[in-house]
């Protein structure tokens, strides 16, 4: 792997038109955003605010309305193929295949790519065991707990080595423990692997705990600010959640953003 | 159709003592009635007992037996392959359904003595008159069953899969046909039921082979213990193909266990 590409998001727009009413709904407006590579970042947003468009522009399964999402040069919907085995999502419930087993789902991406048979045997056991499920290798989704299932949704992910991580409030489902528990691993891992990882969340403590980078969401994604977590002391941690807090209720970016690199228009 | 469907899986669930109940009250009826028929005025031979439907039984031509089973299985395949490739195009292309799907429900409304009608009427070979009138049948059931199985795919799992980036054929090989499995399982099981019962029909008319020839023949000869013997040869047929369907259903879904 020769290493992630920087992610620049360029006026990126997406406009829907609702089937039942007619009415047009901008779901994101004119987005500027640079990902560096290896970054990773935790994009936060009220219900409703475009991250989940944002996901699946970045994913490549809607295209732009307007501007572009340009990944070393690619961008994900035109160059759709080019991105496979490049970029993998972990997504907020797991959607493992009920017909398989962890195994079985683990080596499902390998499959797509055809990579040769005892390589995907060697990945997907590889990543099974670094997620603590090598005892539960043969186990249909229905036989594991919420917990094991994200975690082999997780395996699915990382088995590819992915470039860029894309995670959808991917723990925000699990009991406390557990997600602390699996947001650590998968940071951990992401970082391992030196793969650009962004994250959606909506819960603050998940976003500072996770990210070099909080990015906030307004609405139609509008960037309300862009934190770098590193400049902020541990101890301000309290202030900073409230001032995201305060950032996203009023839908402009708090006054305690100052000092970063804050974008508004 | 939904009768259909309950019934196939009372059938997979095994015989409950009951049933056996029922079916020894019915044979004690059966053999009490053939014997006082003649004090009751019905001809003798309208209620054989079952000595002389065990006699008709021991003469059942195995080959009979064969060609019918040859020719439900083989248009069932037909009908399958045909069924789920339309079902995968309309899948892909709303144009094609909004074009196909009236066709199709106006094929469903057909009554099958139509199928046969025009199938005497425009075909001459017996075996591709037999084989248009079971595909006309079963056929837009394997669509239709396996179109909407397509339909209700999950969102989220199609999205999944197309994250990773899957070619089409991966799309279908790998997400859809495992998903819609247990629909074209239950299919096979409304199907086999009714191409069993039209093939009987499709071979009254011109076959001089075949469960349904040999039907005509002992209708002809008034034999009501050979129609008995025939029949039961059928539903047996028909059992043991859906034990061949549920065993292959325990095997596949057991993901479902």
């Amino acid at each position: 792997m020769s290493g992630p590409a920087a992610i620049a998001v360029r006026g990126l727009r997406k406009v829907f038109r609702q089937a039942t009413t007619g009415q047009t709904v901008v779901a994101i407006d004119h987005l500027d955003l640079d990902i560096a590579p290896r970054e990773v970042v935790a994009i936060v947003g009220q219900t409703g605010c475009g991250k989940s468009t944002f996901f699946d522009l970045m994913i490549g399964l809607e295209h732009p309305s307007e501007g572009a999402i340009d990944i070393g040069g690619k961008t994900p919907y035109a160059d759709f193929d080019y991105f496979r085995g490049r970029m993998a999502t972990v997504f907020q419930q797991d959607r493992l295949l009920p017909w398989r087993s962890s195994y079985d789902n683990v080596r499902l991406p390998l499959e797509l790519m055809r990579v040769p048979e005892d390589v995907q045997r060697q990945r997907s056991m590889h990543w099974l065991k670094r997620l603590g499920l090598e005892n539960f290798t043969n186990a249909y989704p229905h036989e594991l707990s919420g917990g094991m299932r994200q975690r082999v949704a997780i395996a699915r992910a990382f088995v590819l080595q992915p470039e860029i991580l894309l995670a959808d409030e991917a723990f925000g489902h699990l009991d406390e423990v557990t997600a602390a528990e699996l947001r650590e691993t998968f940071l951990a891992l992401a970082r391992e692997c030196g793969s650009t990882a962004i994250l959606i969340t909506h819960q603050l403590e998940e976003a500072i705990s996770v990210g070099d980078r909080i990015v906030v969401f307004g609405k139609s994604a509008r960037l309300l600010a862009d934190i770098h977590v590193a400049k902020w002391d541990k101890s301000e941690y309290g202030m900073l959640r409230e001032a995201i807090q305060a950032t996203l209720q009023g839908n402009a970016p708090d006054v305690r953003f100052a000092h970063e690199r804050r974008i508004t228009r | 159709m939904s009768h259909d469907e309950a019934r196939a899986a009372e059938l997979s669930a095994g015989f409950p003592r009951q049933t056996l109940v029922s079916i020894a009250v019915f044979c004690v009826l059966w053999q009490a009635l053939s014997y006082f028929a003649p004090a009751l005025g019905i001809p003798a031979f309208a209620i054989p007992g079952f000595a002389k439907i065990w006699a008709s039984l021991i003469k059942i031509t195995p080959i009979d037996v064969l060609v019918t089973l040859a020719r439900v299985i083989g248009a069932l395949i037909l009908s399958f392959v045909l069924g789920v490739a339309l079902a995968m195009a309309m899948y892909r292309s709303t144009s094609l359904e909004n074009y196909l799907h009236p066709m199709v429900r106006l094929f469903m409304a057909v009554p099958v003595v139509s199928w046969i009608l025009f199938a005497v009427l425009w075909f001459r070979g017996v075996e591709f008159r037999i084989a248009f009138v079971l595909i006309a049948v079963c056929g837009p059931v394997f669509l239709v069953d396996a179109l909407d199985a397509m339909r209700g795919v999950p969102k989220e799992l199609r999205g999944m899969m197309r994250s990773f980036r899957p070619t089409p054929s991966q799309f279908f090989i790998k997400l859809m046909l495992p998903a819609i499995l247990p629909s074209l399982i239950t299919s096979w099981k409304i199907n086999l039921s009714l191409a069993i019962r039209v093939v009987t029909i499709a071979e009254l008319v011109g076959a001089v082979t075949g469960i349904g020839h040999q039907l005509a023949v002992a209708q002809e000869l008034f034999s009501v213990a050979d129609v008995f013997a025939w029949t039961l040869v059928l539903v047996a047929l028909l059992f043991a193909l859906e034990a061949v369907v549920a065993r292959f259903e325990r095997r596949v879904l057991r993901w479902r266990a």
